[in-house]
């Protein structure tokens, strides 16, 4: 139906199937095939079945799911070896539903007047929604689209930054504030951790969008901790990729806490910033983690704060002559993605169904993540490996974590369990992630 | 509101493309193209070549789609987007500018604060027009060449969001100017409302090489007017030209 990895997003009103918009690949689908995927599913629902996603002899995928009984959004990818994942396309449905609260708020969506004027209304999503289809951010490591964990970054010293973040935001009549470093989450308040992951996700991701901003005042809807009251998310951009951002109330002006606080709070500690930029242009990482010459790869998840911090070496720390060369840092964060798909939607799980709250949709797409394994058996892995002819995978679960590795194919693979569990000791015990 | 002075009245005009200049704007450049700078930051001189900085807030007003955020990032010298985005909230960027007073010969930086508000936005959250104005010092007001409505909306525009009695400096822009083609506004409007408002009109559009030649006109007409405003209130009267009011037939190819 679509060139291959490109992946077209539709969306129609769910009781009478009027497109809304079709955004993705350049070449749109034809009027008669949106028409047949929304019939397809609305002769299920009328025969009281869910259709949920198919899969083409060409391994195209389509995945449906209905929202606040309200919106239909489907995601039809394109055929080709290079498919994108079913639990890509579910996430990618779930975080542009997201969006469209993000901005325009449940009410808007879920109790529709008047269809030419959501049709308008919508065209603000669009900015973040295509940001979602252009996956521009995976050639960087940026993982929270999948994992709904968000990328952290963890700087050498936090507590100085700690501070004048805590104090910052207190100053700005908020409790919710948080430091973003080169995309990623650096630091964030105590609420601001409390906040759904999903949430902390997408604002990272609406901050990112900010090129060139050097501050904004967004009005945002949570998607699940205030679907139907705005808050104001005020951004500012310290340095150039340095960003803290405060969710806040009517009240304080953008002017006033740009002119009064910016500077009051964090030129003290400019340097420390300063430092921590120079850091994350190397890793997300601080240098104090010393991970072994053959690892390629890394991502940990920490499943009780639902923060992810990944790695990927540019060089070599111990050049010698056999090793692999390294490939570009591109793909190793794709093929760790990739890597990431297979496990959970095979052995591990991913925190999810207790987020969401329309529970019966998401549980129905929850459990469909899940493919034959976990079926067939009554106990739960906790560990799993993959040995391709580019590197070798290894999946680590404990109560708190998950760690997911790519090493050079030279490590033996009898070696990689021991591999994994140093890896996870190396990261966890210096950083206390 | 004052009326508007008459170009490099107050300031060296062309003063990028002097060579006494490349200093100052060697600081706003980074790798040939222009720096960002974030909000704990300043360009930095040398100590013999010590410039001030004055800090403005310019409120980019205007309908929907006319360009407002492109206008933005072209002052700014960031990319400009290919595709056109809404803008879901209010977005700010910072314009650092070197200028020569003829007076005394002193340099300072002009530090623009570009506001720039999605219209939309603006129509649904109370909050967003009254922050624009908050303490603002001039406005631009847009239309864009390609829809005469955008253009028959300046008016109300001007008069809705601004006062007479306003200490604000007002220029209107024309967006789009390239698409000539396509152009639904005409010379004799242009003037015409150039005559009725006494508000001067620039045009931009095109030019997307990012050197300083297709915005100096622009910042430097804001630089000398908002200096020329201050000047005034401070009733520091010792400036050469005071006004000229009828000067306003002023057209720039920006």
């Amino acid at each position: 139906m679509l060139q291959a990895e490109t992946v077209q997003l539709l969306c129609l009103t769910a009781a009478s199937g009027v497109p809304l918009f079709s955004r993705g690949s350049s070449k749109q689908l034809p009027f008669s095939v949106i028409g047949s995927l929304n019939g397809v599913h609305m002769f299920g629902a009328g025969q009281g079945a869910l259709l949920s996603s198919c899969e083409t002899e060409r391994g195209s995928r389509v995945v449906w799911r209905v929202f606040q009984d309200s919106l239909m959004l489907i995601a039809v990818s394109g055929s080709g070896n290079n498919a994108v994942s079913k639990l890509h396309l579910h996430r990618l449905l779930e975080n542009t539903w997201n969006c469209m609260v993000l901005v325009l708020g449940q009410d808007e969506l879920a109790n529709m007047r008047n269809v030419e004027r959501l049709k308008r209304e919508l065209r603000s999503c669009y900015r973040l929604i295509d940001r979602l289809l252009e996956r521009r951010g995976e050639d960087q490591g940026f993982m929270g689209d999948l994992t709904h964990c968000a990328d952290c970054l963890l700087p050498s010293h936090p507590a100085i930054l700690q501070q004048a973040l805590d104090s910052f935001t207190q100053a700005a009549n908020s409790e919710f504030g948080c430091l973003l470093i080169q995309g990623r989450v650096a630091l964030a308040t105590e609420k601001w951790w409390r906040l759904a992951p999903q949430e902390v996700v997408l604002l990272s991701i609406l901050v990112n969008l900010l090129s060139g901003v050097t501050s904004c005042d967004y009005p945002v809807f949570l998607p699940q901790g205030s679907p139907t009251v705005a808050h104001r998310l005020l951004c500012f951009q310290l340095l150039p990729s340095a960003f803290v951002c405060v969710l806040c109330g009517p009240s304080p002006s953008l002017h006033h806490v740009e002119s009064e606080l910016v500077g009051c709070f964090w030129s003290p500690v400019v340097e420390t910033l300063r430092g921590c930029l120079e850091q994350g242009e190397r890793s997300p990482l601080p240098p104090s983690v010393s991970l072994r010459w053959d690892v390629q790869a890394l991502l940990l998840i920490n499943r009780e704060t639902r923060r992810s911090v990944g790695a990927c070496p540019r060089a070599r720390s111990h050049p010698s002559s056999e090793a692999q060369p390294l490939s570009s840092p591109g793909r190793r964060w794709e093929l760790l993605r990739h890597f990431y798909t297979f496990a959970v939607t095979r052995y591990f799980t991913s925190e999810e169904a207790s987020t969401s709250p329309d529970s019966s949709t998401s549980a129905t797409a929850h459990e469909s993540l899940h493919e034959e394994f976990s079926g067939g058996f009554t106990h739960q892995p906790v560990q799993c490996y993959l040995v391709t002819d580019e590197c070798k995978c290894y999946g680590l679960q404990t109560p708190q974590h998950q760690l997911y590795l790519l090493t050079d194919l030279s490590v033996p693979t009898f070696a990689l369990r021991s591999v994994a569990t140093h890896t996870l000791n190396a990261v966890t015990a210096t950083t206390g992630f | 509101m004052a009326a508007p002075v008459p170009p490099g009245s107050i300031i060296v005009a062309d003063w990028h493309r002097s060579p006494e200049s490349r200093e100052f704007f060697k600081k706003i450049l980074h790798k040939k193209k222009r720096r960002e700078f974030g909000l704990l930051e300043t360009p930095v001189m040398p100590p013999h070549l010590k410039a001030d900085t004055v800090r403005y807030k310019v409120f980019i007003s205007g309908k929907s789609g006319v360009g407002k955020t492109a206008l933005a990032a072209r002052l700014a010298g960031h990319h400009i987007p290919n595709l056109h985005y809404e803008t879901t909230g209010l977005e700010t960027s910072v314009v650092f500018w070197p200028v020569k007073l003829r007076e005394n010969c002193r340099v300072l930086f002009f530090h623009f604060q570009l506001w720039d508000c999605g219209e939309n936005a603006m129509r649904r959250f109370d909050h967003m027009l009254p922050s624009c104005k908050e303490q603002v010092d001039a406005i631009l007001f847009l239309f864009s060449f390609t829809d005469h409505g955008s253009f028959e909306d300046i008016s109300n525009q001007m008069s809705r969001i601004t006062d007479p009695s306003d200490r604000v400096v007002r220029f209107v822009v024309g967006t789009k100017f390239d698409l000539f083609m396509h152009t639904d506004v005409t010379e004799s409007e242009i003037t015409r409302f150039q005559e009725v408002w006494g508000v001067p009109v620039f045009r931009v559009g095109g030019d997307v090489s990012g050197g300083f030649g297709e915005i100096a006109p622009l910042l430097n007409a804001l630089a000398e007017n908002l200096w020329h405003q201050d000047c005034v209130h401070a009733s520091s009267a010792s400036l050469p030209h005071v006004c000229h009011p009828e000067d306003t037939s002023r057209e720039v190819i920006v």
